[in-house]
């Protein structure tokens, strides 16, 4: 299985459901995506994903900072 | 009544009517979202939502849209449920003349039941955490109220801020805030991120229902949000002290999280499908390091849904925001007759006005974009006359497409400040601003052909009752 927003593929597993494998939710160690296992495939799977909201390691590095980290104090 | 928790609310909209209890099994995604999203389009009598049936989870108890209408706002703020907006607003008013309030501190916090700390810390085993929006990067807190202390000033109670910030859950111990930099608690990070230092904070969730508007309120930044819901609430706001920061925290809470803004740290975030209507992000936020969660039993998980207004939100956030800059206007301006700045947390704002000269209601129309709150919103700025009800919006259009020569009456002022995530700012944070004068130009002003004005009948009011009254007995 990839990230289906960046296509990663290291992903970890952040919880499983209280009710024993009905599901788990999963997190792309590079972006961050987080989704549960049942959720629609348009928030699940690579090829469903939609084009709009994909990123890639290029965006993620060149995200603003909301907001700036300041300058640090003189002294 | 003032309610001093959640759980006391709801069992008002119950009585009331206005919480739907949903005990058919659902899924977490996407019917949860699904259904708040359909409760904001269901119009002004909407109800809470209540779940407690949730596919995989064994004691999830989840609230939606609880402020999700003008009947559930009147209600929070112990108003009959029928009570009009314009008279919400007005007594919204009325209520923070008594500013401030002082809040009563207890020792007996409920969510003092249980706690998890250090390593064993995890959300996900507290709260049953769901998605929203199809684009989100994740699932959010988006209802809590942050509490943080000015570092600079850590003792001064009204610098203490307490407000809502969206927070992505980006792990079972950590999140990521957007802390805006026109909000307080971008000044608080600002400064504790100057010395190198982290910023501490409590995020408290599932609050009772005036906490939660005055966490949303735009507010001056030495003002008490606790001193102001005293005021709202016509009662002492009851509050306690959260163990591991000593933050004051409101008494009633469901979840009580505690822990630091990690300085000088920016982690991707996002996107969020956002009260503009539009997604923001990913941006690099600031990142939170749980550090402990304190949390009642079985506790009520609030969320908000919040997309294409009108949702929760604005209902949350409309008489909160205009009640502000009509305070703040009227204290320069007394002509101010009355403010409604409900579209998208006040980007839009319609201002009734009298006018002292010629020009007047344009100076009122920049004095609202220099409020604290304006600056970070308040991007267009529509005037009217002081017999224009700003609520009434076919009373403004009239004003508009009457009164306005644009030419003379439209004023655009370039690169202005203007929060992130207003999808039209460019670069994000800077706009133009615009201001529309829809008043009768007075003299020197002499401009148009206004002198004869039609007026309703002397006998049309009286007809106003009878046609109300004889519509309510059929």
């Amino acid at each position: 299985m990839i990230c289906p927003r960046c296509a990663h593929d290291a992903l970890d597993t952040l919880a499983h459901s209280p009710v024993p494998g009905v599901w788990d939710v999963l997190q792309c160690t590079r972006c961050l995506y987080t989704w549960r296992t049942t959720e629609p495939e348009r928030r699940t799977r690579r090829e469903a994903y939609p084009v709009q909201f994909r990123l890639t390691q290029e965006d993620i590095d060149n995200a603003i900072e909301v907001p700036a980290v300041p300058p640090l104090n003189a002294g | 009544m003032p309610y001093d928790d959640l759980r006391s609310f709801l069992d008002t909209l119950d009585k009331e009517g206005q919480l739907l209890r949903i005990t058919d099994e659902v899924l977490p995604e996407p019917d949860l979202a699904a259904a708040a999203n359909a409760a904001g389009r269901i119009g002004e009598g909407a109800p809470a939502l209540y779940f407690d049936n949730v596919t995989g989870f064994t004691d999830a108890r989840i609230a939606l849209n609880v402020h999700g209408s003008w009947r559930n706002h009147a209600l929070a703020l112990g108003l009959p449920a029928a009570t009009s907006v314009k008279d919400q607003v007005e007594e919204f008013a009325r209520r923070w003349d008594a500013f401030p309030v002082a809040p009563e501190r207890r020792e007996d916090a409920p969510w003092r039941e249980n706690t998890q700390e250090g390593a064993d810390v995890d959300l996900f085993d507290v709260l049953p955490l769901f998605r929203l929006n199809d684009g989100d990067g994740g699932f959010y807190l988006d209802k809590a109220a942050v509490v943080s202390r000015d570092p600079d000033d850590p003792d001064h109670f009204g610098k203490q801020n307490v407000g809502t910030y969206r927070l992505e859950v980006i792990g079972r111990d950590r999140l990521a805030i957007q802390p805006v930099p026109v909000h307080d608690v971008a000044l608080h990070l600002k400064a504790a991120e100057s010395r190198d230092e982290d910023l501490p904070i409590a995020i408290t969730l599932g609050n009772d229902p005036v906490t939660t508007i005055v966490a949303g309120m735009p507010m001056g930044y030495d003002r008490s949000e606790y001193e102001m819901a005293g005021a709202l609430r016509g009662a002492p706001a009851p509050i306690a002290t959260a163990p591991l920061t000593g933050f004051d925290v409101p008494w009633g809470s469901e979840v009580v999280i505690e822990g630091v803004i990690e300085g000088r740290k920016r982690q991707i975030e996002g996107p969020f499908g956002e009260f503009t209507g539009h997604y923001s992000g990913g941006r690099r936020m600031p990142v939170v390091r749980i550090d402990r969660i304190s949390y009642r039993t079985n506790p009520v998980f609030e969320s908000l849904y919040l997309g294409m207004p009108w949702t929760e939100v604005d209902y949350l956030v409309g008489p909160n925001t205009c009640v502000p800059l009509l305070k703040q206007l009227r204290a320069e301006f007394p002509e101010v007759q009355a403010v409604n700045a409900m579209y998208t947390h006040g980007l839009a704002v319609i201002i009734s006005t009298k006018k002292r000269y010629g020009g007047f209601a344009k100076a009122v129309g920049m004095r609202a974009m220099t409020t604290p709150h304006g600056l970070g919103y308040v991007a267009q700025v529509i005037l009217v006359d002081e017999d224009v009800d700003p609520f009434d919006l076919p009373q403004v259009m009239w004003a508009m497409s009457s009164k306005v020569n644009p030419k003379d009456d439209v004023v655009i002022i370039p690169n202005l400040s203007v929060l992130e995530l207003a999808p039209a700012a460019t670069p994000a944070g800077i706009t133009s601003k615009m201001i529309i004068d829809a008043t009768t130009p007075v003299s020197p002003d002499n401009r148009g052909n206004f002198s004869t004005p039609v007026r309703d009948l002397p006998e049309t009011k009286e007809w106003i009752g009878r046609l109300t009254s004889m519509l309510a007995k059929r």
